[in-house]
């Protein structure tokens, strides 16, 4: 087991890593919100335990074994704080609250959470409509965007918000895109992105 | 008042902004980049009744956030730069839309006009717009154009200067009371911080969420952050929709009011021909034919184009520098004279027959509006390689030029993808590669095996382009884009951005190839280049099982790549391969030369849009993964064959 500081830290790194940052003792810190100084000292023991590898003055990279704990730490996070704003949790206090919470969460816990949260299969359960499910010619009307926050603003501004009355016109084969009508033009929407396009008939 | 007048265009992608810059501008215009970035900056400037008025074409887009690039710096110009007057280009025919980013414009607190361009294709949609009323309810000019008939691009320039005097405002279009009462509420909040934006556009973006506008106003104004997401919370409450939604449905809700108040729909007069052909151009059957047809049509007109005048030229000036040669005698300046002359000359036999009318179908093809076509039935495919259908229009072009295909890796959103775009443009083996492949390969060994190679090219790419997607860090985005009707492209503007591009590829191109020349010649006169085949037979020889020659034609082929077929060819004293060379090096070789360094000139291009240090990382990995792959390739063929 590996302590929660630990964690913590190859959690951190891995998200900087995502974003495209190089971590660090300053970026660390930073992100921490601690002094360089300890951050330092952490790195240290981090990379004789093998989490890491660190040049001073250069950056820390994450191997393979720190690569993967962060990896599961920052998706029990994510996986956490989607579950706590899904039940009501007040959405400010989510986020601390999941960093407490990651740490004791089990892989199998968090596998049952997800399957829980997954929308896709919950909602085609249900019987909710996906805009790539519609097909040329109808007419439809968008409830929600279940995608990523860029892409889901990305399609707002482009005029698909809740409400707008859209229409479908030509699907490219072989899960190609779908070119969706709406306020009096044509946009094409990447099958990836119109799978996550709630609509209703 | 006679002064200078500062006036900017903006707004959506393809509503025909550069027309009207043209218009306006005529040649007097410089293309260059926005600082630090890889955007493209359209300025000019133009007198009018005594003024002189520079203006600013600046980047098509659809809101002010930060998804790309091209927004950032369209919000930043404006709020730094603060242009005397912002001209707003607004598509006609698809109104609502374009009000949307209006409304934005609005809100960024600058003197307005609105040029309602493209009257006549609204008209053929049915659509009538009472633009004077739409002038009333938004408080700013607004003036019916056709931009490529040059309709109204008089009277814009006209209530430009009249404007540029007054400083008048447009009026502040108002949201719903409980955004308006928030909206109040965080300016208020703002008093007594300083920043380049408007505060009721400050105001608007922290309800937003703007990533940077929080940032910013967090760091310096906390209060005021705090106020934003307080007013998010209750907003939140009431639309049942995250505060960022409801803001956006609440600006599309005033663009629609706007939109139904001016315009007038009446019946439609049937298909029209543009509708027709677009039915065909996205086909789930008939598309693809139609594509693949475009584009051999394309490379055909331009390779049998290229080819017949690219000879003539090379025979009359290379002929001038022979005699030139003859009359003098050696010497080391002489030589460096010399290979100046042969580099331009080399220079210009690429450029006039082959990337003028590549750039000029291009133009053509982009301004009708059919490459977003083409994104769209590709954007499958490209998605295997982490990319959207966008990515096509440079791969494809990379096929003719690998400089051009570089350049237009733009048209990708985000930075993570314009680089992997990049990178597996410069794996794409151009017109002078197909010319060596076609020369040694099909010629000598078989057609097959030419085919082959491009297909084991394909591989590559995909194989290599999935390692890049995976290797780089950062999320992978869609596609979304705006199809617009098609429409005959307009002479005018396609001929001058085929003019621009080209000028622009001179200056990329002309210096590298020239100081290349001029190095290699002055190699050659020194008996240099033995040495250095010599030097590079371990690799040419030993691993790749080529003749030792070989490696002075892939060092002139850096500086292009049909140079090696060429150099070949004087090297050994003969044209005809065969006898000097087996299948299975004749395969070899133009396996290296397709993959082993993009071309000086595409190296140039490689550091102006990716810098330095990425730019030499792609240029040695495709150097190392050529030499690597080739002697692999090699010893594979040399099993059967």
């Amino acid at each position: 087991m590996t302590s929660e500081n630990v964690e913590e830290y190859l959690e951190i790194m891995y998200r900087m890593k995502e974003k495209g940052i190089m971590p660090t003792t300053i970026t660390v810190a930073r992100e921490l919100g601690i002094s360089p100084a300890s951050v330092s000292e952490m790195l240290v023991k981090l990379a004789k335990a093998g989490y890491i590898k660190h040049t001073p003055y250069r950056g820390a990279t994450l191997t393979a074994k720190g690569e993967k704990i962060g990896k599961n730490i920052l998706s029990k996070h994510r996986t956490i704080e989607k579950f706590l704003n899904k039940i009501g949790f007040p959405k400010n206090k989510s986020h601390e609250q999941a960093c407490e919470m990651e740490h004791v969460v089990s892989d199998e816990l968090e596998r049952v959470i997800r399957n829980h949260m997954d929308h896709r299969k919950n909602i085609k359960k249900k019987g909710i409509i996906f805009l790539d499910d519609l097909e040329r010619g109808m007419k439809a009307r968008i409830v929600s965007i279940e995608s990523g926050r860029m892409a889901k603003r990305r399609m707002e501004e482009m005029g698909l918000t809740p409400g707008t009355e859209i229409k479908i016109g030509r699907k490219a084969p072989a899960g190609g895109p779908v070119e969706v009508c709406v306020r009096g033009s044509c946009l094409v929407i990447g099958r990836g992105l119109a799978k996550k396009v709630i609509v209703e008939i | 008042m006679n002064g200078k007048i500062r006036i900017a265009l903006a707004g959506n992608s393809n509503v025909g902004k550069s027309v009207i810059f043209n218009y306006l501008t005529g040649l007097n215009q410089h293309i260059g980049n926005w600082p630090g970035k890889t955007v493209e900056k359209a300025e000019g400037s133009f007198r009018f009744r005594g003024h002189e008025i520079s203006v600013i074409d600046l980047p098509g887009i659809y809101s002010l956030s930060t998804y790309s690039i091209e927004e950032t710096v369209t919000r930043e110009y404006i709020a730094k730069e603060k242009p005397d007057v912002v001209i707003n280009v607004v598509d006609a025919s698809v109104l609502e839309r374009n009000l949307f980013f209006t409304l934005q414009l609005i809100e960024m607190g600058r003197p307005m006009i609105i040029a309602l361009n493209q009257i006549d294709t609204a008209e053929k949609k049915g659509i009538r717009i009472d633009h004077k009323k739409l002038g009333k309810i938004l408080g700013i000019p607004v003036i019916p154009t056709i931009a490529v008939k040059g309709t109204g691009i008089y009277d814009i320039a006209e209530k430009a200067v009249e404007l540029s005097g007054s400083g008048r405002k447009p009026k502040t279009i108002k949201y719903g009371d409980e955004f308006e009462r928030g909206i109040q509420k965080i300016v208020k909040a703002l008093k007594g911080f300083r920043s380049d934006y408007p505060p009721r556009w400050l105001a608007i973006k922290l309800l937003e969420n703007d990533s940077e506008i929080v940032r910013m106003v967090l760091k310096n104004a906390p209060d005021a952050a705090k106020e934003a997401g307080k007013i998010s919370g209750e907003i939140e409450s009431i639309h049942k929709h995250s505060c960022p939604t409801a803001v956006t449905c609440e600006k599309y809700a005033a663009a629609n009011r706007i939109a139904t108040q001016v315009q007038k729909q009446t019946k439609k007069k049937g298909e029209t021909l543009a509708e027709r052909i677009h039915d065909v151009s996205t086909d789930k059957i008939w598309g693809y034919p139609v594509m693949i047809l475009i584009i051999l049509a394309t490379f055909f007109s331009v390779f049998t184009f290229g080819d017949f005048f690219s000879a003539a030229i090379e025979d009359l000036l290379m002929g001038f520098l022979h005699l030139l040669e003859a009359q003098t005698g050696g010497g080391i300046i002489l030589e460096f004279i010399l290979g100046l002359l042969e580099g331009v000359i080399s220079a210009i036999t690429v450029i006039l027959p082959y990337i003028l009318p590549f750039y000029l179908i291009l133009g053509i093809l982009e301004n009708s509006g059919y490459l977003s076509r083409m994104a769209f039935l590709m954007d499958n495919v490209m998605h295997k390689i982490g990319l959207h259908g966008k990515a096509f229009i440079p791969l494809m072009m990379g096929y003719g030029c690998n400089v051009p295909a570089c350049l237009g890796c733009r048209i990708m959103e985000t930075h993570r993808e314009r680089m992997i775009a990049i990178f597996v443009t410069t794996l794409i083996p151009c017109a002078a590669v197909t010319a060596v492949i076609l020369g040694l390969v099909a010629r000598f060994v078989s057609v097959w095996w030419a085919i082959g190679l491009y297909l084991i090219d394909i591989a590559i790419v995909f194989a290599l382009g999935r390692i890049a997607f995976r290797v780089l860090p950062g999320e992978p985005s869609g596609l979304i884009m705006e199809v617009h009707s098609l429409r005959m492209p307009d002479i005018k503007t396609t001929l001058k951005q085929t003019w621009f591009r080209t000028k622009d590829f001179v200056y990329i191109a002309l210096p590298i190839i020239v100081a290349g020349t001029v190095l290699i010649r002055i190699a050659s006169s020194a008996g240099m280049l033995a040495t250095i085949s010599e030097l590079m037979s371990p690799v040419t020889v030993a691993w790749l099982g080529l003749p030792v020659v070989t490696g002075i034609a892939l060092i002139f082929g850096t500086l292009k790549k049909e140079m090696t077929l060429v150099m070949l060819a004087v090297l050994f004293g003969t044209t005809d391969f065969a006898s000097v060379m087996t299948p299975v090096q004749m395969i070899v070789f133009a396996f290296v030369t397709m993959l082993y360094i993009p071309c000086a000139a595409t190296i140039a291009a490689l550091v102006r849009e990716t810098g330095w240090k990425r730019g030499l990382f792609i240029t040695l990995f495709n150097i190392v993964f050529a030499i690597v792959a080739g002697g692999i390739f090699f010893r594979a063929l040399s099993m059967f064959m």
